[in-house]
């Protein structure tokens, strides 16, 4: 039985519900870019201030290339989302140090760790590309925090490990 | 596990019942249960103790070391 339910919980419930939704919005946008930008090449980069020309197209190809990779991250958030959700479930339940929520952190961590990588990855394409004439600036690159997200989630997940081992020994101590 | 938890036969020996033994060292019927079975994974020297002053035991009487009978080692989470 929960002792008590702070409004942090369900208030997280309703934010990664509504993440989940955008996610999908996001992902459909980027699709629908990519798409149109295949199907009507010279009307979509105009549309995005770049008129598609010999000089211009490796910007072209970058921005398609960073699309696609956005469309990537799709998968991942969700994947990540999908596994908050699961565990603010466990602790409204009142049982969160279970196994399943440890193998949730570390499933998020290695998501955490790719999704910095690909911001990575982002980062260079847009710097290769990028032109004094057409600069792109993109909200990609090296972070701090998101790395130290990175780190926090895995010491988490092996926190969630070892506690759940502790209760299990607990709860078979007489 | 390769101690063994040798409950049963005091408890016949001294004509007693799990029940009663529960209620006299405040322990519930369900955790006694779980330790004549075999399936606790500890247990607390202050139930030992409680065990030994009520069966007029030594802990050594009521637990049993057996090196070929398995030890249930249990999976470490990843």
């Amino acid at each position: 039985m929960p002792r008590h339910q702070p409004a942090a919980l369900p208030i997280a419930y309703v934010v990664l519900r509504v993440l989940i939704v955008l996610n999908w919005i996001y992902g459909a946008l980027l699709l629908a870019i990519l798409g149109l930008s295949l199907a009507n090449e010279h009307w979509t980069f105009m549309a995005l201030g770049v008129p598609v020309s010999d000089q211009t197209r490796p910007l072209v190809m970058g921005m398609r290339a960073i699309a696609a990779l956005g469309l990537l991250t799709v998968p991942l958030n969700l994947a990540m989302l999908k596994r908050l959700v699961a565990m603010v479930h466990t602790v409204r339940a009142g049982d969160p140090f279970v196994a399943d929520n440890a193998n949730r952190l570390q499933a998020i961590a290695w998501v955490l760790l790719a999704l910095q990588l690909i911001s990575l990855i982002i980062w260079a394409i847009g710097k290769a590309v990028s032109t004094p004439a057409h600069p792109l600036h993109l909200n990609a690159g090296f972070s701090p925090a998101g790395w130290l997200a990175v780190v926090l989630t895995f010491v988490l997940a092996r926190v969630f490990a070892e506690g759940t081992l502790m209760r299990e020994d607990l709860e078979g101590t007489v | 596990m390769g101690i063994a938890v040798k409950l049963d036969e005091l408890l016949h020996e001294r004509r007693m019942t799990l029940t009663e033994l529960a209620e006299r060292i405040d322990i519930t019927l369900a955790n006694l249960s779980i330790l004549k079975t075999g399936k606790a994974r500890a247990i607390r020297f202050s139930t030992l103790e409680a065990i030994c002053a009520v069966l007029n035991c030594q802990p050594g009487d009521l637990l049993e070391f057996q090196p070929n009978k398995d030890s249930a080692e249990r999976p470490r989470a990843a």
